[in-house]
């Protein structure tokens, strides 16, 4: 039986790292007295994958783990055990129970984040909405990718337009942040991280975005279905 | 509390910035509207060494037990995460309310060796709090300082404000209480150092003495500058173990951690006796846990962490005297929980490795021994009861079991060490290279391997070596070498310490006063980490010798004679200076001393809590 389970990564636990996530989430099925599945062999592991790992220091509303169980249990009670020992910045707040599973990470496609930053030109000499209509008209905008290959280090020019599905500003908060809202292609067929997405706007806008204090939480996430944005199944 | 903005632009930037945030399991945070006394312990090293530390899950867990007392911890920035502080200008602070630990009431630091003292500089330092106790007045943190090395407190005597001598559950709470009441009806430091020193026993104030010397740069004399001040200073021992505070739960760290498991103290002491070791003098009388309370503790630590691995932590676990009935009872109790049990130090016998054999069903791993010396003339001088007998027993049973990835743990540089006695540690490596494929090829299992390991001696205080000199930093190097050329098996690996580690740590921990300066020239120039091999910067260390006229082989390679007046003499850690100078001189004839178990052995420790037990 498989459980899927979206959670929350938020405060400072978003530095934690995936290999840290994977750590806290196998002593908490132990402590909760989850009946997880392990695997076979000398050393056996619990079975379960938390799909599209979050660059660090990213925050998350919707970050998803499939569980495989070996006895049934409900997916309300299993939220209840484990939430009662999970910290307060990682709460699993939705489960259900899925017949096969297919791999997160190739359904993921489309992720919506919240990207939040500070600048000392907008509002100013910068006219934010004229900035994203003359980005909504530049027909492609390049950034360079780094990639290691073996040993060596490559680095391609990547048109980063066809990864950006929107990117909407939202306004100023209290604090002197400005907010944008982006949906980004996620995952295995195209990925496009937020920050790349700041970089490249910053560079092509000139924004006086700080680039040091650029705050970023992940919202939601989406498959794509035949062409279709979809919710996750 | 520093700026949440600033925290997160330099979190950014760092490795591994999980070592900053606190927030773990079991972590507690209280309401500083609750709390009368702030209390900040540190250990200077870097997050997963200072958490893999039970003294500080045990402090921790004391004082957030009180409820108007609070514990926060606070480690050493590393170097990256350092750049970034000073860089953006954010203060030091202490992971679970992220508040300046400068604010603090209390700034308390565990002194486990000596080369993390340029760290406790350091961390003065980016706390913004002045290094020096002199320039530190009511607004500042009272800074504390306890662990085995404050048993030689004078090294760093400018910079501490109190010295805890011993063990610290019942004199850090004494220590609070009193600056409460201080506080209460208005908090003048003078006043209070000069009241804990007179009242309170196991503290040293060192402001409140003065040193003089002789032309030979030894010490002439030690005196208080006050009336009623104590001249000897009694070390702090609690009496009963299990009525005692034991920590019911402890931290568990996300990251990974040196020791990621639970730890549980069996017993505190050791009875070995063994001559270079100063745990084994300094933690005397041994008292023991009982298996009752243990089994009470393991139960509420296992539910309260989600370890599935309980360590059984002690100078030398094996020699618990119920250890069968505790291990079996735990397996039993936790064997549905997949909970296992480890020892992390095994005697060199077959009893203990039938107990590992009971403890490690599934995985074998590696073995450890430490014989310490390579002959048996030089294993009888530093009292190490083994014999080659017992390794070979232990080794051919281990083989036989199972295992076969063998270490074993060695120092070079002990007290009338010959070469031939060097040459030891090679063939203690062969023999059991041949004790593993003299077995007939069928029961040989597993990849074999077996490591040496020499660490370079250094004299510690309060131990029968305090006298000896250091071999020099060439004397080790030849005696490496001679062990390194004739070690040619791809299957024998021989390690070694860096000699000039162990010199620095040797100027240190038997240092005087005057060596204080030369911490503070160091950390001046750059020196931090020093324990970590890649930041340790032996040149910065010679300088600030040089510039300050202090020359290191006054106290790491001179032999001292039995008249002068130590450094740390004025300290009383149980065993007698006569018991020290008795073991030393039995030492050089190569006689050994019995394991007190077996009897008195006279060390000369008051009320010794074994004495109706063993005799």
């Amino acid at each position: 039986m498989i459980l899927r389970t979206r959670f929350t990564k938020v405060g400072y636990l978003k530095y934690l790292s995936h290999l840290d996530m994977v750590r806290l989430f196998t002593r908490t099925f132990s402590k909760a007295g989850i009946p997880i599945k392990f695997s076979e062999g000398f050393n056996p592991h619990p079975k379960f994958s938390i799909g599209n790992p979050l660059p660090l220091g990213t925050e998350s509303l919707a970050e998803y783990m499939d569980v495989e169980l070996a006895e049934k249990i409900s997916p309300d009670s299993f939220i209840e055990r484990m939430n009662k020992s999970l910290p307060e910045g990682i709460q699993l707040v939705e489960c259900k129970m899925i017949e096969k599973s297919t791999s997160l990470t190739s359904i993921i496609a489309w992720s919506h984040y919240e990207i939040r930053f500070v600048s000392g030109k907008i509002g100013g000499d910068v006219d934010i909405e004229k900035s994203l209509s003359k980005w909504d008209s530049i027909p492609q905008v390049h950034i360079t990718k780094k990639k290691k290959k073996g040993k060596k280090k490559v680095e391609r020019q990547l048109d980063i337009k066809p990864l950006i599905g929107n990117v909407i500003y939202k306004g100023m908060d209290d604090e002197d942040f400005h907010t944008l809202s982006a949906l980004l292609r996620s995952g295995e067929s195209g990925n496009l991280k937020p920050i790349e997405l700041v970089e490249a706007m910053e560079r092509e806008l000139d924004l006086g975005i700080d680039l040091d204090m650029v705050m970023i939480k992940r919202l939601e996430v989406f498959a794509n279905e035949d062409g279709e944005i979809k919710e996750l199944a | 509390m520093i700026n949440k903005y600033k925290l997160d632009k330099i979190l950014m930037k760092v490795e591994k910035p999980s070592r900053y945030i606190g927030m773990e399991q079991n972590m507690v945070q209280k309401n500083p509207e609750d709390v009368d006394v702030r209390f900040a312990f540190s250990f200077p090293d870097v997050y997963e060494v200072g958490m893999s530390h039970l003294g500080m899950h045990i402090l921790y867990n004391l004082i957030n037990n009180e409820p108007r007392y609070s514990c926060e911890r606070v480690f050493a920035p590393w170097v990256d995460m350092e750049d970034q502080m000073r860089r953006e200008s954010i203060p030091l602070f202490a992971l679970e309310s992220k508040e300046e630990v400068r604010n603090f009431d209390f700034l308390g630091f565990t002194l486990q060796y000596e080369m993390s003292y340029t760290n406790i500089l350091n961390i003065l330092d980016l706390a913004g709090i002045p290094i020096h106790s002199r320039d530190r007045g009511e607004e500042f943190p009272l800074v504390i300082a306890g662990g085995p090395c404050a048993y030689n407190p004078e090294p760093l005597w400018e910079f501490m404000d109190i010295f805890v001598i011993g063990e610290g559950e019942e004199v850090t709470l004494e220590l609070m209480r009193l600056y409460e009441k201080h506080k209460k009806r208005g908090y003048d430091k003078r006043r209070f150092l000069e009241e804990v020193q007179a009242s309170m026993e196991g503290i040293y104030v060192p402001s409140l003495y003065d040193v003089s010397y002789n032309d030979d740069g030894t010490i002439k004399e030690r005196f208080s500058k006050l009336p009623g001040m104590p001249e000897t200073i009694e070390k702090r021992m609690v009496r009963d173990l299990d009525s005692m505070f034991s920590p019911e739960k402890m931290i568990v760290p996300y990251m990974e951690t040196v020791h990621d498991r639970i730890s549980m103290e069996l017993f505190r002491g050791c009875t070995h006796g063994c001559r270079f070791c100063q745990a084994g003098m300094i933690y005397r009388p041994i008292r023991e846990k009982s298996v009752d309370r243990l089994m009470e503790l393991a139960e509420k630590l296992v539910d309260s962490t989600g370890y599935e691995n309980i360590s059984l932590s002690s100078l030398s676990s094996c020699d618990y005297s119920q250890l069968h009935l505790l291990i079996s009872s735990l397996m039993e109790r936790f064997e549905d929980r997949k909970v296992g049990v480890s020892l992390p130090s095994l005697r060199l016998d077959s009893v203990s490795i039938d107990i590992l054999k009971e403890i490690e069903k599934v995985r074998k791993t590696g073995l450890t021994f430490a014989p310490e010396a390579g002959s048996q003339r030089l294993r009888d001088v530093i009292n190490k009861g083994v014999d080659e007998d017992d390794l070979v027993n232990a080794v051919s049973y281990a083989f036989k079991e199972g295992w076969s990835r063998i270490k074993l743990y060695f120092m070079i540089g002990l007290p009338t060490e010959t070469d031939q006695d060097v040459m030891g540690i090679k063939e203690l490596a062969y023999l059991v290279k041949d004790l593993f494929f003299k077995r007939p090829p069928e029961e040989r299992k597993g990849n074999f391997s077996v490591t040496a390991s020499a660490s370079c001696f250094v004299p510690k205080p309060f131990t029968p070596f305090q006298w000896h000199g250091q071999d020099t930093i060439e004397e080790f190097h030849d005696k490496i070498n001679l062990v390194k050329g004739s070690i040619k098996d791809k299957k024998v690996t021989f390690n070694y310490h860096d000699p000039r580690v162990s010199y620095m740590e040797a100027i240190v921990a038997r240092g005087d006063r005057r060596v204080s300066s030369v911490i503070y020239r160091a950390w001046e120039k750059g020196c931090r980490f020093d324990g970590w091999s890649e930041h340790f910067r032996f040149g910065s260390w010679l300088e600030s010798m040089d510039e300050l006229g202090i020359d290191g082989s006054f106290y790491a390679n001179r032999n001292r004679d039995f008249s002068e007046n130590l450094p740390w003499d004025f300290i009383n850690p149980g065993p007698s200076k006569k018991y020290l100078q008795n073991e030393y001189t039995k030492a050089i004839k190569g006689e050994v001393t019995r394991d007190c178990r077996l009897g008195c052995t006279g060390c000369g420790i008051k009320d010794c809590a074994m004495w109706g037990v063993f005799n």
